[in-house]
């Protein structure tokens, strides 16, 4: 009887066991030293390495200070970040890009951050802008990136056009995507993507209209000139320039024009390490975005390090963020070259590390950049964004039913902010 | 088995002219099957054979058209690729742990839940297996909010336990194990308890050993959703070096390449460890479903 | 008294059950403890919860408010919820009715007396079951690629353009559907075997001596006699079809124009549940695909006695 009752408790012990010790492995201690976490998403192994540098960096200055990286998928970011910045338990400094900024901020979720955690002559004035909520700022500029004219010019020479430059207007577009176009060759001029950032925020821009108004309170998509900057890529489309919707959702754009299947791309500063990987070294190069009817415009995005204000080490976190806004993270970041670090001046490093593309114009365009179109609940309204103008890429409805639905919605989902 | 049995009786059939002439018409009678079974199976294998064959291709070979059938040079830089990609080789710890923990987590509740039920008597039985019964009829997702909840409650969002603990415990492998407990003979117990075993001896020594069947059915179908599980652990385990590689995989897909070799590649690492499996202990498996199917 | 008692018992829970010794209720509650404490945190609790949270509005940073039905009456006007039921059904409908009648016929030619090669077959059939879904989900994403996969290439071999199969409307849905097939065949295939091995061979000989054709013998022994595998199967691919997820995640991206005729119940619950963060509209689309599904499996179990021959 005895021995069976050992055996007895022996499995429940073991039952036990299991159960503790899987428990166990989550707990941390405390003895004068902290650990931050810092929550990020990186594109790539070289990204997040970089982060886990410049915690590492951070540690020679501040011994008792550890810094914990912590990688997310950016398709589920944001929604956890959400739901653990709810329950207490987000990560002590994390990214924040613009979209998401000012739900975060107006929720009481990001410690404002004193002058000299941040100092604001540091960075573009417009990163600055868009951290800032209520007079108060709650970001440091990490990075920031602009976009450019990505072009093919093996596909350039094969057709007889001539390289795009910074006097390119849209219609110096049109007409060499519609030189570059060979059905037979299966070969395309552009790769007109329903891409926000990258393509229509700024032709929208170039056309004079706008996505959101100055106070961000009402959609700009119902002014005939915003819908002039919708038309001019579904028009690429109807016209045969572009692949279509669906091709381009079978085979990703990007892919198409590093396969040379697409001629010209408007693309991210970001995807100049990716291009480079891909042994595209001598075969594209970029320039700046062609003007519109209105002018040059390009928006400016970048993300920023924010701390957590349900944090435990808040203390902690300011010094680190302060840190990671610093000139030698800066420089750090820009060896890496994954993207253009924020701090004025430093992004020269990133301009040489492919000295064989015109990568200056990423700079350039500095001059002519815009905010990148945010409000309190930015979500809300780009979900309606992707669908409605979704199918007037996929050529269902006008590129003028397209917006004057979606300002609609818009307005709608932006009457909900308070 | 009881076919290849039959063949091997039939040339003994006592019956004679009638044994020849069903042997000379079953023979060309097998061709057509085997033409048809063996174009299925062609069709089951074409996936495999092309990923196999698109992992070792560079990326401009394998976005060339028409598609080259076989690579021109072989890019086994590829599988190196993964690596450097994603965390393969956390992903993977992740996955065996995983897979071994709720498979052992499994075993354990389910053997001692299922016997429970089978053959011990107290009030409330009745009560406490309709409620497993019910947990079979609700599908997964209508239960992942909360758990997601209970998750982050317990700061477990982002570690092991969160994809292992959930899945320790399982209605499925209970009822599934109660059948074999409820089909073992009552004499066999009856003995031991007239030895004076208690409930546990029992379990132990008389009512294990004989579930063994039932054991190995319910850990190998166990590991099998384990390891391919994808939506739980891409719910509570969002950070890289958490994920199992189901999860990776995705993410792999989803944002970081889009290299169609190193893609292949990553599928294939990713589900050799359970193909291997199957290969080597086919009929165990085949058995586990075959019982888990006749029992449900 | 007591032993009387416990006589009655016995006799009333039948042959099969073994009888009641002294000490044993303590031990059986201690060795339920575990699975049932996991049972009731991590399955009973969370399903009440659901229920509960279905009937409100949670917040972004959590935190609920009472908005009773609402929810569900939001479902009966939301387009995209009304068109994920028609997916899903549409969906386990074509995998269900295409796929087992091939299991059977499969599983017919296997079970062939005499048949060599047989662990061969079933190995290769089998190896899709055993596969990741994600896996599976990024391999026929390939093969079905518009500009270099390898099915638009053998098609064009035979001179036919084919179509973008996961980017045309309503396709894409058959294309996914023709992946789930395959994934679960090999499942099918190894129960229906056994189902068949269990059929007597008598009743098979007695049919040669009355001179029935194998295509008879088929329709009159074979599938009467697999009708309980047949139904089990069949209940089991519904149920699993109804829930399909993983494929669409893999293969169908967020911009795929298809994705509106082809999105499922599942697949929409986690968009909101865990995209948008709309977690009480999202409790509430759970909820309704399980009703669903009791009513499918009901009707199910309703219609089986009028096919399904138990011996």
């Amino acid at each position: 009887m005895r021995r069976v009752r050992v055996r007895a408790l022996g499995a429940l012990a073991l039952a036990g066991a299991l159960v503790a010790g899987l428990a166990g492995c989550g707990g941390g201690s405390d003895n004068g030293e902290v650990t931050l976490t810092y929550g990020i998403w990186a594109k790539d192994a070289g990204t997040q390495n970089l982060m886990k540098s410049l915690g590492a960096e951070f540690t020679k200055t501040h011994p008792n200070v550890h810094v914990k990286v912590q990688s997310t998928p950016f398709a589920q970011y944001f929604t956890k970040l959400q739901t653990a910045a709810g329950g207490g338990s987000a990560p002590d400094v994390f990214w924040m890009n613009g979209p998401n900024f000012k739900l975060y901020a107006s929720n009481g979720m990001l410690q404002p951050l004193s002058s000299d955690t941040m100092n604001p002559g540091n960075y573009p004035s417009t990163l600055v802008k868009l951290y800032t909520y209520n007079g108060k700022r709650y970001g440091v500029p990490k990075d920031f990136d602009t976009i450019g004219l990505w072009y093919n010019k093996k596909m350039f020479d094969a057709a007889g056009v001539k390289y795009p430059d910074a006097k390119w207007t849209w219609s110096d577009m049109q007409a060499a995507a519609k030189k570059l176009t060979n059905k037979a060759k299966g070969q395309y001029g552009i790769a007109a993507a329903e891409n926000d950032q990258q393509n229509f925020y700024n032709t929208i821009l170039q056309a004079g209209g706008n996505v959101i108004s100055a106070d961000g309170k009402k959609s700009g998509y119902d002014d005939p000139k915003s819908v002039q900057g919708i038309k001019l890529w579904t028009d690429l489309i109807k016209n045969g320039y572009s692949p279509t919707y669906s091709e381009m959702s079978d085979t990703q754009p990007v892919q198409m024009f590093q396969s040379g299947k697409v001629a010209m791309f408007y693309d991210g500063s970001w995807d100049a390490t990716t291009f480079n990987q891909a042994g595209l070294k001598d075969t594209i190069d970029v320039a700046p975005l062609p003007a519109g009817p209105a002018g040059k415009a390009v928006v400016l995005h970048g993300l920023s390090n924010a701390v957590y204000a349900k944090g435990q080490h808040t203390k902690q976190a300011e010094e680190f963020v302060k840190f990671l806004g610093s000139k030698k993270a800066a420089d750090m970041t820009a060896k890496e070259g994954s993207v253009l670090p924020a701090y004025n001046g430093t992004q020269q490093q990133w301009v040489k590390s492919m000295p064989q593309w015109n990568l200056q114009v990423f700079i350039d365009q500095l001059a002519v950049t815009r905010p990148y179109p945010v409000s309190k609940n930015t979500a809300a309204w780009t979900k309606y964004q992707d669908e409605i103008l979704g199918q007037a890429w996929d050529q269902k409805i006008s590129a003028q039913q397209a917006c004057t639905q979606l300002a609609q919605k818009m307005n709608e989902a932006l009457a909900k902010e308070k | 088995m009881p076919d290849s049995t039959a063949v091997a009786e039939a040339p003994a059939v006592t019956r004679p002219g009638a044994a020849p002439a069903a042997r000379r018409t079953r023979k060309p009678g097998h061709l057509p099957v085997h033409l048809i079974l063996l174009i299925g199976a062609l069709l089951m294998v074409l996936p495999f054979v092309w990923e196999l064959v698109t992992s070792l291709k560079t990326y401009h070979e394998a976005i060339s058209v028409p598609p080259t059938l076989w690579p021109h040079e072989f890019a086994w830089s590829n599988y190196s690729k993964v690596l450097g990609q994603i965390p393969f080789g956390s992903m993977f710890l992740n996955s065996v742990l995983l897979t071994l923990g709720r498979t052992a987590g499994q075993l354990v509740t389910c053997s001692l839940a299922g016997y429970v039920f089978a053959r011990l008597r107290f009030p409330g039985r009745g009560i406490l297996f309709a409620a497993y019964l019910s947990v079979l009829m609700i599908p997964g997702q209508l239960l992942l909010i909360p758990q997601y909840d209970i998750m982050q409650g317990l700061h477990w969002l982002n570690s092991i336990q969160a994809v292992v603990v959930p899945g320790m415990f399982s209605a499925f492998g209970t009822f599934l194990l109660r059948q074999f407990f409820l089909s073992m003979p009552d004499e066999i117990e009856e003995a031991a308890r007239l030895d004076g075993a208690g409930p546990v001896r029992v379990f132990w020594n008389v009512m294990l050993p004989l579930a063994r069947p039932g054991l190995v059915a319910l850990g190998l179908i166990t590991m099998l959703w384990s390891w391919n599980d994808l939506l739980w652990p891409l719910i509570v385990n969002t950070d890289t070096d958490k994920m199992p590689l189901s999860a990776g995989l995705a993410t792999l897909q989803g944002q970081y390449s889009t290299d169609f070799g190193v893609l292949m590649a990553g599928a294939l690492m990713a589900s050799a460890p359970m193909i291997i499996a199957f290969v080597f202990l086919q009929r165990h498996f085949i058995k586990g479903i075959a019982l888990s199917a006749g029992k449900g | 008294m007591v032993s009387q008692v416990r006589g009655m018992r016995k006799r009333r829970a039948g042959v099969r059950s073994a009888p009641a010794y002294r000490g044993d209720k303590r031990w059986a509650y201690l060795l339920l403890l575990p699975s049932f404490a996991g049972l009731v945190l991590f399955y009973l609790w969370p399903a009440v919860k659901t229920l509960y949270l279905s009937f409100t509005n949670v917040g972004p940073f959590g935190g609920s408010t009472w908005t009773g039905l609402s929810n569900y009456t939001a479902l009966v006007h939301d387009d995209k919820f009304v068109r994920s039921m028609v997916n899903t059904v549409l969906y386990a409908g074509v995998v269900v009715v295409v796929g087992i009648p091939l299991a059977i016929a499969i599983a017919a030619l296997l079970n062939t007396s005499g048949l060599r090669g047989k662990t061969f077959y079933r190995t290769l059939y089998f190896l899709p079951v055993v596969t990741m879904p994600a896996a599976v989900g990024m391999v026929w994403q390939w093969l079905y690629n518009g500009d270099y996969g390898l099915i638009n290439y053998l098609l064009s071999v035979v001179g036919i353009g084919g179509p973008r199969w996961l980017t045309t409307a309503p396709l894409a849905l058959f294309a996914i559907a023709v992946v789930g097939i395959w994934m679960g065949l090999g499942n099918n295939i190894i129960i229906l075997l056994a189902g068949l091995q269990g059929i007597p061979k008598e009743l098979y000989e007695a049919a040669d001596v009355d001179g029935a054709s194998r295509f008879t013998q088929f329709r009159k022994i074979t599938v009467p006699m697999l009708s309980p595998s047949i139904f089990f199967v069949t209940v089991l691919s519904v149920i699993n079809t109804l829930q399909v997820f993983d494929l669409l995640f893999l293969m169908m991206s967020k911009t795929n124009p298809a994705l509106p005729e082809t999105e499922t119940i599942v697949y929409l619950f986690y968009e909101r549940a865990f995209v948008d963060n709309q977690r009480g509209a999202a409790a509430a689309v759970s909820f309704v695909l399980f009703v669903l599904m009791l009513i499918i499996t009901a009707v199910q179990f309703r219609l089986q006695r009028k096919w399904v021959h138990y011996a």
